[in-house]
């Protein structure tokens, strides 16, 4: 099994002057990340992992710090709040709605298609 | 379920609540896995698609017509043409495609499914369709002219015309003139520093449009005061370039959410009088303001005039039911680029009314998505009591009467000096400015306290080297009333004639005015 995820991502509305003016990018995330303390069950480590700390397959709260910490430029604000997207921004996951997948919760898969469409435009 | 500690017992957290109904495939087709969750209700991507149409069309049609239809459907047959109101946001965006969609290119997938009067087969329902876009970035320093933009934006929209403005129009006299406005020989300008808004003559070289604009924001009192005059000038300008294209309808694209932000902003700045007109309005010109009607440029075209020379733009808002995240669906998933708009902010403003309103609806939107719903809902079902005396100057909505009462029962005012120096004082009053004409009398309730409701620090204006100017022109519109009817006065009598004027009146003179009424309590 792979030990990272490749995802194409595409930003929206707006937001794509947060991330060099970009519409389209790919990138690439780690299949396991740290889990947060309390919020989700420990998976069982693969083998030969040195690292003790337990680990979550990455979901898309994780891809949204990730985002933060790689990809935008300026003005964290606009796109992450209190944890997650700021209010007025659209997720889908393939097509759909993030809210039908679990939103922060949804564990991505390889080859997903990430879209963050802002409703705000700025405005 | 326990309430015990997370970390040692994965069942001690409480379930996440699911933000939809029942299963996740589509409520209306029941078929197709969802796509989208609009207020708990899961759609595909067809259905949703088709429930925008739909939406939009039981907005807009019941409309068109200038009667409301009878018990039977009749055709769609709209009193003049259509004019698009377009900003460049999302709601413009997403209402622009629709209406050329529906009306203009007559994609066939936006057609009812059976044959029906509205059937392409039949002549177009709007003659013509015509874009108009008001350029508002010379009224904040520093933002961008999207003017090109949204100029290349609307090419991809084929038989539609396309009329740019500039919010300095407002203040052009050779723009009003060209639309059909009655001209005036001079300028009255109004001293909005002082609260009675003391009006005078300007000298007959005035400055250009853009200092005009400029001058009028920096005298505004509050950063609410700029946005909502930069918005009502905005809808003005619209309406009459309505009444010039010939339009009987202006459509805006106004969401659902934004609806429910500018009715809530409204209230909060004191328009609830306007509340109605917020969704949905029927607008006439003041006949004294404009030349014969049947001089306006493009009035024969299209246009049937009910009564002689009265014509009368309705204000309809089709993505009234339409919420933000929905089109911004539609938007991504029919491949509709939006060109976007721009904050207005300045150096040191705090956010106005509308901003802080703008920002509480959008996040209440996205923990409880139903409550911007009910308050759309239940604005409609509001009905404002009390009287309308005439239309307000400024904003062309209908006035309440008997603002200024309110205002002045309610209002702390400066006392007049002490009882020692009281002669002194009334010998000063009296000899006071002669008495002077002044605007407060034609404005509604909201543009006066736009226009004189005070912040008690003063506040950073968008263009501090224009600042303070004595006396600032005011918008064509209102300058074509008012120089009506100053003319007015000394001609035949006319309901506009009086100019109303105010002094202050020392505290003895008051005293021997009143005394008569005054009960006896003092031995």
């Amino acid at each position: 099994m792979s030990a990272t995820i490749s995802l194409k991502i595409e930003f929206g509305g707006g937001l794509e002057l947060l991330f060099s003016n970009q519409r389209s990018h790919h990138v690439t995330v780690p299949a396991f990340v740290p889990a947060s303390s309390g919020t989700a069950k420990a998976t069982a480590l693969p083998a030969g992992d040195e690292d003790g700390a337990p680990k979550r397959p990455v979901d898309l709260a994780y891809l949204i710090f990730w985002l933060r910490d790689n990809l935008l430029k300026e003005r964290e604000e606009l796109f992450i709040e209190n944890g997650t997207v700021r209010p007025g921004i659209l997720v889908l996951v393939n097509d759909a709605d993030w809210e039908l997948e679990g939103e922060g919760e949804y564990q991505l898969k390889d080859g997903d298609e990430i879209v963050f469409i802002s409703t705000l435009h700025g405005g | 379920m326990s309430c015990g500690n997370p970390v040692a017992d994965a069942n001690a957290l409480m379930q996440r609540r699911k933000k939809y109904d029942k299963t996740n495939s589509c409520v209306k087709c029941k078929v197709t896995q969802g796509n989208l969750v609009i207020r708990h209700a899961v759609y595909c991507k067809d259905c949703f698609l088709h429930l925008v149409v739909h939406k939009f069309r039981r907005a807009l049609e019941p409309t068109v017509n200038p009667k409301p239809d009878g018990p039977r459907r009749t055709a769609l047959k709209p009193a003049g043409n259509l004019l698009v109101g377009f900003s460049g946001g999302l709601g413009s965006s997403v209402l622009l495609d629709l209406v050329h969609r529906c009306y203009v290119a007559l994609d066939k997938s936006t057609m009812p499914s059976d044959g029906g009067r509205d059937h392409p087969r039949h002549e177009r329902v709007w003659k013509k369709v015509t874009i108009c876009y008001v350029e508002v970035c010379d009224a904040f320093p520093g933002m961008r002219d999207r003017t090109e933009e949204i100029t290349q934006h609307v090419k991809r929209y084929d038989d539609l015309e396309f009329v740019p403005l500039r919010i300095q129009d407002a203040f052009d006299r050779s723009w009003w003139e060209k639309i059909g406005g009655k001209s005036f020989p001079s300028e009255i300008g109004a001293s909005l520093a002082d609260e009675a808004l003391f009006l005078q003559s300007l000298p007959s070289t005035s400055a250009d449009p853009l200092t005009s604009l400029r001058a009028y924001l920096s005298s505004l009192p509050t950063p609410t005061a700029v946005t909502a005059s930069i918005q009502t000038l905005t809808r003005l300008l619209l309406l009459h370039t309505a009444l010039q294209t010939g339009s009987s309808h202006l459509v805006l694209g106004t969401s659902l959410t934004s609806l429910a932000v500018s009715l809530i902003s409204g209230v909060a700045q004191g328009a609830g009088f306007n509340i109605r007109e917020e969704t949905q309005e029927e607008w006439t010109p003041e006949p004294e303001t404009l030349m014969g009607l049947d001089h306006a440029p493009d009035a024969s075209e299209g246009s049937k005039t009910g009564k002689k020379g009265k014509r009368t733009v309705r204000v309809v808002r089709p993505l009234r039911d339409v919420g933000m995240k929905e089109c911004a669906a539609w938007a991504w998933w029919s491949g509709v680029p939006v060109v976007g708009k721009e904050k207005w902010v300045w150096a040191g403003a705090k956010p106005g009314i509308a901003t802080l309103t703008k920002d509480f609806i959008v996040g209440l939107e996205k923990d409880y998505p139903s409550t911007v719903s009910t308050i759309v809902r239940t604005c409609s079902k509001l009905a404002p009591k009390g009287e309308v005396s005439g239309k307000c100057i400024l904003c062309g909505r209908p006035a309440q009467r008997g603002v200024q009462e309110w205002k002045a029962r309610i209002s702390i005012r400066d006392r007049p000096p002490a009882p020692g120096s009281t002669e002194d004082a009334t010998a000063k009053t009296a000899d006071a400015e002669p008495l002077q004409p002044s605007l407060t009398p034609y404005l509604c309730y909201s543009c006066h306290t736009t226009l004189t409701s005070k912040s008690a620090r003063p506040l950073p204006s968008p263009w501090p080297a224009s600042a303070q100017a004595p006396l600032v022109s005011l918008p064509v519109w209102t300058e074509a009333r008012l120089s009506s009817a100053i003319r007015d006065v000394d001609g035949a009598e006319h309901v506009h004639a009086e100019i109303m004027q105010t002094r202050q009146v020392g505290q003895d003179e008051m005293k021997g005015i009143v005394d008569e009424f005054l009960l006896d309590d003092q031995e």
